[in-house]
């Protein structure tokens, strides 16, 4: 059984009844007083044992900012390589695609220029009045001087397309043993998401523990095998990342390559799914709203070789399903997917585009800043995160791919990226692709569990 | 434009030289100079020699830090050995001086052709198993068809809007029509080169060496087999196996060195458990894989694993160390992912012989399924390699298996279903 009163609750739900979201990152000034702050917020944050809550407020943490508030060192080195170092290590930036426009040093947030990030609160309300109500008394103990705001997200409740026109976060993982139900294929162990319980291997993953001597009044759990005390369970990882999207730009090309074609067919094929979220492997020649919010379909036995959904389109590189080596269209390839699963819970941020008017071409180029801050909740961030973002979206080698990054959002080479659209007699390859996303932002952080937040909270100088 | 195109086997070239004394650091700095995870060809061209398909250069620390570092070359080459040495002496001496002149043993400068090649014959071993994914492919062949999938896709784009309203079967006439008239495609107007009849008669006699072994020895393997599956619980039970977290640092420096191409290198060292049970088993089943990998696994799989072009495994020290090297497509996280997913039993059989090994059971079970612990296995382990050579850095398997049938599909008769999969295949 999960602990749910001990987990943050974004683990468990994305709060879609809460429209208005604001992400704060903080700087830690002063230790001690930092410490302080943490352990007053406590009471704030919300958990998942709470169903349905009006509000929710939760609190994360970098590795530099776990490292300020002086965590135990053997706690520190018990965190993963890829925390520890960070989004923005050069070798990292290499293989995310933070390169050229998207790379770090050009980032508003996060990067090696802007003021380094120690804590990230997310806040969720009903509406913005109440969003100001929840972060008024919070914003109020930064006052003891721990910690002092670096950068703010701002969301927009815009609905649920992103901002080029597409339905957004149909699949997400079911996380097993909350009593939730769905197609066999999407529900996945706990420990994918949450520490200290069993991952898709059988295995718990490594996780941060203390010595019994370094928590003496026993605020942990304490980790079965060892006798160490576990500053890991029921917390997990978040992977926040800016994305800017130039929606403009995605219809311009959209309508260009399209020539006496319809853009919105081109596009599709680009994304995977049809604007109003249908798949293209249960709709292949237009649009078709039944299928809007269709989930339970696989590549390897309906669409082998792409003519439908195409093997470089985002969401079939996002999430393979049942396409993927040894065994394409068995439980087996099920199961190796399910090793690389993601479960999201980002926000549009910006005002949204006009995207009829785009997608005609009589709209004026609205380059207002505008995306998504995708968030992604996972246990373990270099099989989840890092493998999906480098192997399959990144990755111009994807599956049987010869030159192909992900149309919508991959790093394509100077000259453009490629695109190649199976049809019979013969493909149809669309050349020049331009960068539709820059990356503007990003950072690692941990989200403890809550008795893992107390115990931050009180450690001592 | 490469010469006419022929079968020929790869082998696997590694050369064993033990560093001078006070030498290691200098080699070091060298190798350094040579390249950054990618080779770039200044010291050693390695491009410059005929059908190299990967190579490389590493540098193995001791066990005993009082002992002579071991440099290490390896490399995957058409033809014969002898002769890609015997290249490597001509064409590259002034390289080849400047590397191996750390290493004892090494002629006094300057070296001069037969003293470089003697040295080098005399390091070289045979791989205790070597895997090719597609034996017989040459490096002309890769890249041959490389260039006839970039020219037939370039023809597409242009005479697409024609081949739209074509039947498949048309269409593939009219893709037909085109590489016959490109006379830079001439080699397309055959089929790929298939083995002589010499090779194939070696192939089939070769075939016969485990089953003829089986029942020569057949009456000492029932014996020995009783004891020593006891004596592998014993090792199993009470080999420690700790999960030793690797050192961040040496990650990065690996990490920083990685993927620069479409493809990797892995190599890695590591000690072999004392005492004779995990030689002998090492050594046999090192036999029995090496006799597997081109009858059982010839067909651009290994067990699975579609990713590696090359790989190898070699005793260094006296069968006290085992080194592994291959070549394959995707980051390490993914490679490591194919591991546990798919050839978890493999690796098990094998590395399990080695010093801190996730805990085996029977052999083949657990070891490598312990994720973390067998991921942390392969981060100790792995040697940075600084200069590394890939002659088609830019093709994955995949790939190159779909040019080969892109070349295939251009020759014989076709029904119109057969000619929409060839088709689907650009």
């Amino acid at each position: 059984m999960l602990e749910l009163e001990d987990i943050q609750g974004l683990v468990v739900r994305g709060y879609a009844h809460l429209q208005a979201a604001r992400y704060v990152m903080l700087g830690i000034r002063d230790a001690a007083a930092a410490r302080r702050f943490i352990a007053d917020t406590i009471p704030t944050i919300t958990t998942a044992a709470a169903a349905g809550p009006g509000r929710a407020a939760h609190l994360a943490l970098t590795a530099a900012g776990l490292t300020r508030l002086e965590l135990p060192q053997p706690a520190l080195a018990g965190f993963p390589p890829e925390f520890t170092e960070g989004m923005v290590a050069p070798a990292r930036s290499r293989v995310l695609g933070d390169v050229g426009e998207s790379a770090p040093e050009a980032w508003a947030w996060g990067g090696p220029a802007t003021d380094p990030i120690d804590l990230l609160l997310l806040l969720y309300a009903q509406d913005a009045g109440a969003l100001e109500e929840l972060a008024r008394p919070i914003e109020a103990a930064y006052a003891n001087g721990g910690v002092a705001e670096v950068h703010r997200l701002d969301t927009a409740a815009i609905g649920d397309r992103e901002h080029f026109g597409f339905r957004d976060g149909i699949s997400q993982p079911i996380i097993a043993g909350l009593g939730r139900t769905g197609p066999a294929e999407h529900i996945v162990r706990a420990g994918e998401f949450v520490l200290g319980y069993q991952n898709e291997y059988g295995l718990l993953t490594a996780r941060p523990l203390v010595p019994a001597d370094a928590d003496p009044t026993g605020v942990l759990p304490v980790a079965a095998a060892t006798g160490e005390h576990d500053l890991g369970r029921n917390g997990t990882y978040l992977v926040v990342r800016q994305m800017q999207q130039d929606a403009p730009g995605f219809w311009r090309f959209a309508r260009e390559a399209a020539g006496a074609g319809d853009p919105v067919v081109l596009a599709s094929k680009m994304v995977g799914r049809w604007p109003s979220g249908a798949p293209l492997v249960a709709a292949p020649d237009a649009d078709d709203p039944a299928h809007a919010a269709a989930n339970g379909f696989g590549y390897a036995n309906t669409d082998p070789a792409g003519l439908r959904c195409p093997v470089g389109a985002h969401v079939r590189r996002a999430n393979p399903r049942d396409s993927l080596d040894p065994d394409p269209g068995t439980a087996g390839s099920i199961a190796v997917n399910r090793r690389h699963r993601l479960l999201r819970r980002g926000r549009k941020y910006g005002p949204a585009a006009d995207v009829a008017a785009l997608q005609s071409g009589t709209g004026t180029d609205d380059t207002s800043d505008r995306g998504l801050h995708f968030i992604c909740v996972g246990a373990n961030i270099a099989r989840q995160f890092e493998f999906v973002q480098r192997a399959w979206v990144g990755s111009p080698k994807f599956a049987t791919l010869y030159d192909d990054a992900d149309p919508l959002i991959g790093r394509h080479a100077p000259l453009g990226g490629t695109f190649t659209i199976p049809a019979r007699p013969v493909r149809r390859r669309v050349t020049g692709l331009p960068q539709f996303v820059t990356i503007r932002g990003g950072a690692y952080f941990f989200l403890p569990g809550i008795r893992a937040l107390h115990y931050i909270g009180s450690l001592e100088s | 434009m490469s010469a006419t195109q022929t079968w020929a086997p790869q082998v696997a070239v590694t050369v064993i030289a033990e560093v001078r004394e006070g030498r290691e650091r200098a080699l070091e700095g060298l190798l350094h100079s040579m390249g950054d995870g990618v080779s770039n060809e200044r010291v050693i061209a390695f491009g410059d020699l005929e059908g190299v398909h990967f190579a490389r250069l590493v540098l193995a620390p001791p066990v005993d830090p009082r002992d002579a570092s071991t440099l290490i070359l390896m490399s995957d080459v058409d033809g014969a050995q002898d002769d890609h040495l015997a290249e490597l002496a001509e064409r590259q001496g002034d390289g080849i001086d400047a590397v191996f002149s750390h290493c004892s043993g090494y002629p006094d400068a300057p070296a001069g052709v037969p003293a470089r090649l003697a040295f080098l014959r005399e390091r070289a071993v045979r791989a205790d198993t070597s895997y090719v994914n597609r034996p017989g492919r040459t490096v002309a062949q890769v890249r041959d068809e490389a260039r006839l999938r970039d020219a037939i896709e370039i023809y597409l784009d242009s005479a697409r809007p024609q081949l739209e309203t074509c039947s498949a079967l048309d269409a593939r006439a009219q893709v037909q029509a085109f590489v016959a008239g490109d006379p830079r495609l001439a080699f397309a107007a055959t089929p790929a080169p298939e083995p002589r009849l010499g090779e194939r008669v070696r192939s089939a006699l070769d075939l016969a060496r485990l089953p003829a072994t089986l029942i020569v020895l057949a009456p000492l393997l029932v014996v020995v087999a009783g004891p020593w599956i006891v004596l592998l619980r014993l090792h199993e039970c009470h080999d420690p196996a700790p999960d030793i977290r690797p050192d961040p640092a040496a990650v990065a420096l690996v990490a920083g060195l990685e993927d620069h191409l479409a493809q990797n290198s892995f190599t890695a060292v590591g000690r072999l458990k004392p005492g004779p049970f995990r030689r002998l088993t090492s050594t046999a089943l090192l036999w029995v894989a090496d006799w597997a990998t081109p009858h059982l696994f010839a067909h651009a799989d290994l067990a699975g694993v579609k990713t590696i072009h090359f790989a190898r495994w070699v005793f260094l020290d006296g069968k006290s160390r085992l080194v592994f090297a291959s070549n394959y497509d995707g980051s390490l996280e993914t490679y490591m992912g194919d591991f546990i997913d798919k050839v978890a039993w493999g690796l098990n059989a094998i590395f399990s012989n080695g010093v801190g090994y996730p805990r085996t059971n029977w052999l083949f079970c657990d070891g490598a399924w312990n994720e973390e612990a067998f991921k942390h296995y392969i981060h100790t382990h792995q040697l940075p390699a600084h200069v590394w050579y890939s002659a088609y850095g830019n093709l994955t398997n995949a790939n190159i298996e779909q040019n080969a049938q892109i070349r295939a599909g251009l020759h014989g008769r076709m029904t119109a279903t057969q000619a929409e999969r060839w088709l689907e295949l650009l």
